[in-house]
């Protein structure tokens, strides 16, 4: 009759709460114990999302393609601006964006979403946010077979050893991601119109960001500013690293600037560290408030 | 850790030499009113600058309580007396502003039953996430799917997803799962009022069983026979305290003489300010009182 337990089965509940190191330690332990929770929570999401529509997930790869065309009129057909192999050089970008978008989006709903659940079982919340951000994981390797297909197709000039590198720059988007995804996904729970304000922030931070203009035009642009901190900033955007690193190793067919890439993954760590411990100071009043 | 006998005067459960399967010492609960359902960025900050005193809400207080394995406890009380919320604390949900409860054993707390399925998957799969939420392992949960699908008996539906269930299958399938994973210590808030009569019946049955096993059983319940008829004890909350401990008979004519008397004051009350204002309309505070109690 004994019970083989991921969770605990004594616990002790007071107000007191461990300190800084003690609740990353626990937040790690969390994650590696319930990580079969984790992969149920991701199998569902991804299901779920292909369910109620007619292409299901087949949407994952359409969405992209479409994306890339409306761009692709904009600036060549309208703006008349003439970039050799312009589908490729946006490809690079709207398949990270979107990779960050859904993890933003979803990542803010993930604990309001399960409320109810939250009200009435014990489980570390923590899990929710982490879940939603593997299921977009999916999301982004499915944009793969299209940009696959449309360089083999189409631009088959541009076909490049390099693109074996995109896992590892995934990899320091994934980090920057999941702590957006748990930050915003506590912040949430006690303010809900977080969503609201992420929309807007969310499309200017893109149209800053060289996703439809190169590093280069950013540069030259900002150059002038009289004030010299906002230059910093836009060129220190994550997005400025990553789509940069993207480009480069899918469009210009080079590796990408390790140094940008290495200082990025050493700050989204430490974002990660600080969003996972507002999120495990948070957390007991989850159920309160939801 | 030392086991002492907070209250002599209850009648001794069936197993009284094991360590206490939950201890709650002196256990408070504050909701601070400032961050309540859905704050906007715009309340909160209103709320920043404006400094007022904090308005801290005590659902619990100094609530102080032993439940031994084999014990099958009731807990009893006027709405909003803070039943749920104690139910919530036990299974570690809500950590105690203050005080500290110290729980032995595995906990099921699958409180409003199958309010926190997933509507677009099956009940199938629901069973092996709820499985992975309450802790339980993979095989451990796969072994025990059988035995809480036949309990349900919810036929072909069982692979249908829970948005076609009807509340009294969603009920039945949460109850199959809280009382199938074998804890220790159950916690059921009103849950036996769900489903249909034969059903009932069996969830009864399952639940005496439970307690013949020696689990420890925490009942939130509105049903008074069930409460003289198979439990231990009982504990009567009004306001977020304890007002009486013991003998569920006992604590249940307690509790009937406390809602006599607050509903007569409450008609005398009514009656009262009906009177002052000559039979016309009632006086806002008159309204107020009324609406508070």
């Amino acid at each position: 009759m004994s019970v083989t337990a991921e969770a605990p089965a004594q616990y002790r509940a007071a107000a007191i709460r461990p300190g800084p190191l003690g609740l990353l330690r626990e937040a790690a332990l969390e994650i590696w114990n319930r990580r079969r929770l984790i992969g149920y929570l991701v199998q569902a999401d991804v299901r779920k999302k292909g369910a109620d529509t007619l292409l299901g997930n087949l949407w994952w790869v359409i969405d992209p393609l479409l994306q890339m065309a409306v761009y692709v009129v904009l600036v060549s057909v309208i703006f008349q601006r003439d970039k050799p192999d312009y589908p490729i050089f946006i490809f690079a970008a709207i398949l990270p964006w979107k990779w960050f978008q859904t993890s933003v989006y979803d990542g803010i709903t993930s604990v309001t979403g399960a409320g109810s659940l939250i009200r009435q079982v014990q489980f570390p919340k923590l899990v929710l946010p982490v879940a939603s951000s593997l299921a977009a994981v999916v999301n982004f390797a499915f944009g793969l077979i299209p940009l696959t297909a449309l360089i083999l197709l189409l631009f088959p000039h541009r076909l490049s050893w390099t693109l074996l590198l995109i896992p590892l720059i995934g990899v320091v988007q994934f980090f920057f991601n999941v702590a957006m995804a748990i930050g915003l996904g506590a912040l949430n729970v006690f303010f809900r119109d977080i969503g609201n304000v992420a929309r807007h922030a969310m499309r200017l931070w893109f149209y800053l960001s060289p996703g439809l203009y190169a590093l280069s035009d950013l540069q030259a642009a900002t150059e002038k500013l009289p004030v010299p901190l906002i230059r910093h900033m836009l060129l220190w955007n994550p997005f400025a690293i990553l789509f940069s690193a993207y480009r480069n190793v899918i469009y210009e067919g080079i590796g990408p600037d390790w140094g940008a890439l290495g200082a990025l993954l050493v700050a989204s760590l430490i974002l990660l560290a600080l969003a996972t411990l507002l999120f495990k100071r948070a957390e007991p009043a989850f159920a309160k408030v939801l | 850790m030392a086991v002492v006998d907070i209250n002599p005067g209850v009648p001794s459960a069936p197993s009284s030499s094991l360590p206490a399967a939950i201890q709650a010492d002196g256990i408070g609960i504050k909701y601070s009113l400032r961050f309540t359902k859905k704050t906007t960025l715009q309340r909160s900050f209103i709320n920043l600058f404006r400094h007022e005193p904090a308005d801290d809400f005590w659902a619990l207080r100094d609530v102080t309580f032993k439940l031994v394995h084999g014990e099958s406890l009731a807990v009893i009380g006027p709405n909003g007396a803070g039943k749920s919320t104690l139910l919530q604390v036990l299974a570690g949900i809500i950590a105690p502003s203050e005080g500290t409860v110290e729980v032995n054993g595995l906990i099921s707390s699958l409180l409003t039953l199958g309010a926190g399925f997933d509507q677009d998957l099956t009940g199938r799969e629901n069973i092996r996430l709820a499985g992975a939420f309450l802790g339980l392992q993979g095989p451990d949960m796969a072994q025990r799917t059988p035995g809480i699908i036949e309990f349900a008996d919810l036929g072909p539906f069982i692979d249908a997803p829970l948005r076609t269930y009807s509340s009294g299958m969603r009920a039945r399938l949460g109850f199959s799962i809280a009382t199938s994973v074998d804890p220790d210590i159950l916690l059921l808030d009103e849950v036996l009022a769900t489903g249909d009569e034969t059903f009932r019946a069996k969830s009864k049955a399952r639940v005496v069983e439970l307690v013949r096993q020696a689990k420890g059983v925490v009942f939130v319940t509105h049903d008074m026979n069930w409460v003289t008829e198979f439990c231990n004890r009982a504990i009567l909350l009004q306001k977020g305290r304890i007002v009486a401990e013991g003998d569920p008979a006992e604590v249940v004519a307690i509790h009937k003489e406390n809602s006599r008397r607050a509903k007569a004051e409450r008609e005398a009350a009514l009656a009262a300010a009906l009177a002052s204002s000559g039979g016309g309309v009632l006086p806002p505070d008159a309204v107020g009182s009324k609406l508070l109690r």
